[in-house]
């Protein structure tokens, strides 16, 4: 979530991140069917900060922690630890010259203190969890803390924090008590700044919750801010992406030269995934680290902040203390046979985003809708196809980079699902017969074309796996935003297949994976004893599959400059901007999937 | 996005010892005997904090936190060692085993 203060005043950090990775909890919201469901009051501030982040928390359940939500927090036991009974409003030792706003309560007088109490109010549709509740007589004070200084304004305080604030004092009214004022206690600052619940802050309160009600019930996700300093400091901003939304679904004429993106997003991911490949290898955990071991001798021990990902294949074990902790961190782990077979994933509670996984399935069931997206992931391949042939051939005269051009456009009118898939094997055989030849040494390893299940050569066994890599990256994303991964529009179900990540996969395929097998055998990463063949067969050794690992999670961290945006990314978040914006495609929030394309 | 922090620690007791060392295990590297080497973002850094403030008796331990600035900026290069560290500085790289 975000902080409630104005995102000018410098006095907290803030952390943007909301990576798949990030730890996410449920909220306790599910849906907007139910429009009797109660408003947690702290999903208020939100939506007062932003109408769209109120919205992505409650309706779509989306959820990132950053510093001002994290629990236990530092400055609360600050304050808690001389005196756990009356904290605000205990005598101040240090002599700075603030005073507290509120008298003091009398030691031990009528007044008693009540912590983390949960009310609601069924006429107001709103539930609140207090902090502190201060109760003198039927007078009910609410105390909200904050983690930073008082802000610098004229109400020292901002209005999502009023705003929230003024709603528990609803709640306590509605059960019976007298509430006209609640309390700000700023923990950094050590003060106490009073709201009081004045007509204006009440209807203004209500106003909003109305708003607010009226949004999940017409499941209308309020539009992004313009160019507004909120978003930078805003915990979500890597799920709502509000420039690049904005861009998408301005007219184009009215973007001056392209791009006014703001870089909200950190080029790269802080973690990374972990692979373990080793027969036998077990899983577990030390502290907030992850240990692999072989026969009780330890492999690795990698930070669990730095892992976004486990990867096992084959015989690997797990302790159950480590797959708790791995779900409660939102960290999947894939399992895969030792031959990259897909098993599954194991996710913790997955967030609720039903909205999107409706319209996914109903655009799946529409063949029309369907068709729509499939062209743009086949022209994508096509065209990046395209500019891979072009940039290794260092020319555009040889005629395949015409014949491309000419697939790549039939692809943008096919009017069929079977004509568009023949297409894609027509523009596929004559990029392969291009591609073969730039990988080196390509005499030596008898390759006669694409072949699979199970490749014959050494080339094809590198691009099979490396698909394989893609595929399963693809599959952790899209889980991770929401979609389900096995229905998808171009590619139809089949059992344990995740169409959707094929889908996906398919503009991406020349840029990640093709580049990758060139790479790695170009480089010499990889030679003639990096594979075994057994039967007309031939796989990856132990080894050779490391080496390819390895070059494919280097591609992955590789930064371009995105082709729309124009600023530097990962293609790793590449791929995840990609997945939300077919969300938010498929949401109906921009007018055409832009696949993705690069010059 | 992340900094470097140099964390070093005496804490008196044996069994906050061994707490506070694990709560830094997970947030770092050891280069020298209670001297951790910590790539954190703000947030990491404030979790690490929770998690050893309760631990801590602030009238016999201490803890000392040096900020060495970005990971990708001064971070690592203002660190010299002289013998070997305990734990050599991770590179950014997945863990394949
Ligand atoms: S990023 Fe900006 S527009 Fe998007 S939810 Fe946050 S504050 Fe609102």
């Amino acid at each position: 979530m975000i902080s409630p203060s104005d995102p000018q005043s410098s006095s907290t950090a803030h952390s943007t991140a909301a990576t798949p990775g990030a730890a996410r909890q449920s909220s306790t919201s599910s849906g907007s069917e139910d429009a009797n469901q109660l408003i947690p009051v702290r999903m208020l501030n939100e939506f007062t900060y932003c109408p769209r982040l109120g919205y992505l928390e409650w309706v779509q359940g989306e959820w990132a922690e950053n510093i001002e939500t994290m629990e236990g927090t530092f400055g609360h036991r600050n304050v808690d630890k001389p005196d756990r009974k009356s904290i605000p409003a205990r005598k101040k030792s240090n002599d700075n010259g603030d005073r507290d706003e509120v008298q003091s309560d009398s030691a031990n007088g009528d007044s008693i203190h009540a912590r983390s109490i949960t009310l609601s109010s069924d006429a107001d549709g709103i539930v609140a969890k207090l902090d502190l509740l201060e109760l003198d007589g039927g007078v009910a004070t609410p105390v909200d803390y904050k983690r930073g200084q008082v802000p610098d304004n004229p109400e020292q305080s901002w209005e999502p924090e009023r705003v929230q604030l003024c709603a528990q004092g609803l709640v306590l009214r509605a059960n019976g008590f007298e509430s006209s004022q609640g309390v700000l206690y700023y923990i950094a600052s050590k003060r106490r700044v009073v709201i009081p619940f004045d007509d204006a802050l009440v209807a203004r309160t209500r106003e909003l919750i109305v708003q607010f009600k009226q949004a999940a019930a017409e499941e209308q996700i309020p539009p992004p801010l313009e160019d507004s300093p909120k978003c930078p400091r805003c915990s979500l901003v890597g799920i709502c992406l509000p420039d690049e939304t904005n861009l998408l679904r301005a007219p184009e004429e009215s973007v001056p030269d392209g791009n006014r993106i703001r870089k909200l997003l950190p080029a790269k991911s802080k973690a990374l995934p972990l692979y373990i490949q080793h027969q036998g290898a077990f899983v577990g955990k030390s502290g907030d680290r992850v240990t692999i071991k072989l026969k009780g001798e330890e492999l690795a021990s990698v930070r669990l902040l730095d892992v976004s990902q486990v990867c096992a294949y084959g015989n690997v074990m797990f302790s159950g203390a480590v797959i708790a902790e791995l779900n409660r961190r939102s960290i999947p782990i894939v399992h895969k046979s030792y031959g990259g077979w897909f098993h599954g994933i194991t996710t913790g509670l997955s967030h609720k985003n039903v909205e999107l996984r409706i319209r996914q399935f109903r655009t799946a069931d529409d063949p029309e809708a369907a068709l729509t997206i499939s062209r743009q992931f086949i022209a994508g391949k096509i065209k990046n196809c395209r500019t891979l042939l072009r940039r290794q051939l260092g020319s555009t005269d040889d005629p395949v980079i015409a014949n491309l051009a000419e697939y790549r456009k039939r692809a943008l009118r096919a009017d069929s699902a079977e004509t568009l898939l023949g297409l894609e094997g027509m523009a596929a055989k004559c990029y392969f017969e291009k591609f073969f030849p730039m990988i080196s040494g390509i005499e030596h390893y008898d390759v006669d074309g694409r072949n699979r299940r199970p490749p014959r050569d050494p080339v094809n066994a590198v691009l099979s796996f490396v698909y394989s890599l893609l595929t399963k990256e693809l599959t952790v994303t899209l889980n991770s935003v929401g979609f389900d991964p096995m229905l998808g529009f171009l590619h139809r179900p089949r059992y344990g297949r995740p169409s959707l990540a094929l889908d996906l996969a398919e503009e991406f395929r020349p840029l990640i994976a093709d580049s990758v097998t060139l790479m790695a055998f170009n480089n010499g990463e990889i030679n003639q004893d990096s594979f075994i063949a057994r039967a007309g067969a031939v796989a990856l050794t132990d080894a050779g599959r490391k080496s390819v690992i390895a070059a494919f999670e280097r591609r992955m961290d590789t930064e371009i400059t995105h082709p729309i945006f124009g600023y530097k990314v990962s293609y790793r978040r590449v791929l995840e901007v990609q997945a939300r914006l077919l969300a938010r495609y498929l949401l109906g929030e921009i007018e055409e999937y832009p696949g993705f394309v690069t010059r | 996005m992340r900094s470097v922090y140099l964390i070093a620690y005496d804490i008196v007791c044996p069994k906050r010892y061994r707490k506070i060392y694990k709560a830094m295990c997970g947030h770092g590297d050891a280069v020298q005997y209670s001297v951790f080497r910590c790539e954190l973002s703000d947030m990491e850094l404030q979790s690490l904090k929770d998690q050893l403030w309760p631990v801590m008796n602030l009238h016999q331990d201490r803890v000392m936190i040096v900020d060495l600035g970005p990971t990708e900026g001064r971070g690592d290069e203002c660190i010299e060692f002289w013998g070997e560290p305990r734990s050599l500085i991770p590179d950014r790289a997945a863990t394949i085993v």
